[in-house]
């Protein structure tokens, strides 16, 4: 007796698939839906931080211009240039050049480490002067380091994942397990770390300039 | 699998400094010495553009399925817009000082 169901199996999951109606890759639609929860996650943060930033009585801002404003631009300036490699890697991918797409995606991981490794510097050096996530040397709130901890730490955590994806995806790719898409799919979260930046750097740290 | 022609990478560079440029208008107006209120409606919509101009080339939403930014943009500030003014914890600021 023949199975009914038999020929649809031998078919695979393609019988079953339907043409995307945004003309995108499924993997590539669940990171969109992925950035568009986790913007929800950071703008809640960012709200809570600016209303206790414009709202207490007795807010102490601690970034002078030199070290911390200055490391924050400098800081701008590695992740926006880790999205401008993170590009050239793409291209490169959709172009088929594996080697030159690695390459790219070896210096983005790098500038991410660059950016991480600055942004420790900051918080063991506000640590070294007495900022705690509840103790604020300079007398005023508390809310200070809690915000600032929990802003930056929540992003700098962001970015230590992006360079995993990166290592992953580029590990992928390389022993072709991983196709372009994948490196365009990863893109896409990188691209969204550093937008999350263009609002921490004014919100967090030019708000908060002596 | 985008709907229109992508910019190579001479436009890319424009737009890299073009958000640095962004940056450093920003650092200059911290150090006018405005008030936080004044401040911080200075800021927020040069990161708006600077995320913008992000989210449209670097992330490639401008040449996309116009449907997928429609999907999602007006979805995602609608949820903001509820989370800041409407749902319960907004009413909390109504009682914060402001100076």
């Amino acid at each position: 007796m023949v199975n009914p169901s038999e020929g649809i199996m031998d078919a695979g999951h393609g019988a079953f698939m339907e043409a995307s109606p945004y003309g995108i890759e499924s993997k590539k639609l669940a990171m969109w839906l992925f950035i568009a929860s986790d913007t929800v996650t950071f703008a809640a943060l960012l709200f809570a931080y600016s209303y206790l930033r414009i709202g207490s009585l007795n807010w102490t801002p601690p970034f002078k211009f030199l070290p911390s404003i200055l490391n924050g631009m400098v800081m701008t300036v590695v992740l926006l240039t880790s999205s401008l490699t993170m590009l050239a890697g793409v291209m490169a991918a959709k172009a088929g050049n594996q080697k030159s797409c690695l390459r790219w995606m070896g210096f983005t991981m790098l500038l991410g480490i660059v950016f991480a490794a600055l942004h420790l510097r900051e918080w063991f050096g506000m640590i070294h002067e007495g900022w705690r996530f509840f103790q604020n040397p300079l007398g005023g709130s508390v809310e200070v380091g809690t915000g600032f901890f929990c802003v930056t730490g929540l992003h700098l955590m962001h970015v230590i994942s992006g360079v995993v994806a990166l290592a992953v995806v580029a590990l992928g790719y390389r022993s072709r397990w991983l196709t372009s898409g994948h490196v365009e799919t990863v893109s896409l979260y990188w691209h969204f770390v550093d937008i999350v930046w263009m609002f921490v750097f004014p919100i967090v740290y030019l708000m908060n300039a002596q | 699998m985008a709907t229109n022609q992508e910019p190579g990478m001479k436009m890319y560079v424009g737009i890299w400094i073009g958000l640095i440029v962004i940056m450093l208008v920003e650092v200059f107006l911290t150090y006018q010495h405005m008030a936080p209120r004044s401040l911080i409606a200075c800021l927020l919509p040069l990161a708006f553009i600077e995320a913008g101009i992000g989210i449209a080339y670097f992330m490639h939403m401008k040449y996309e399925n116009p449907h997928l930014l429609w999907s999602l943009v007006p979805i995602t500030i609608f949820v903001l817009f509820m989370l800041d003014h409407i749902w319960p914890d907004a009413f909390r600021l109504a009682s914060m000082s402001m100076h």
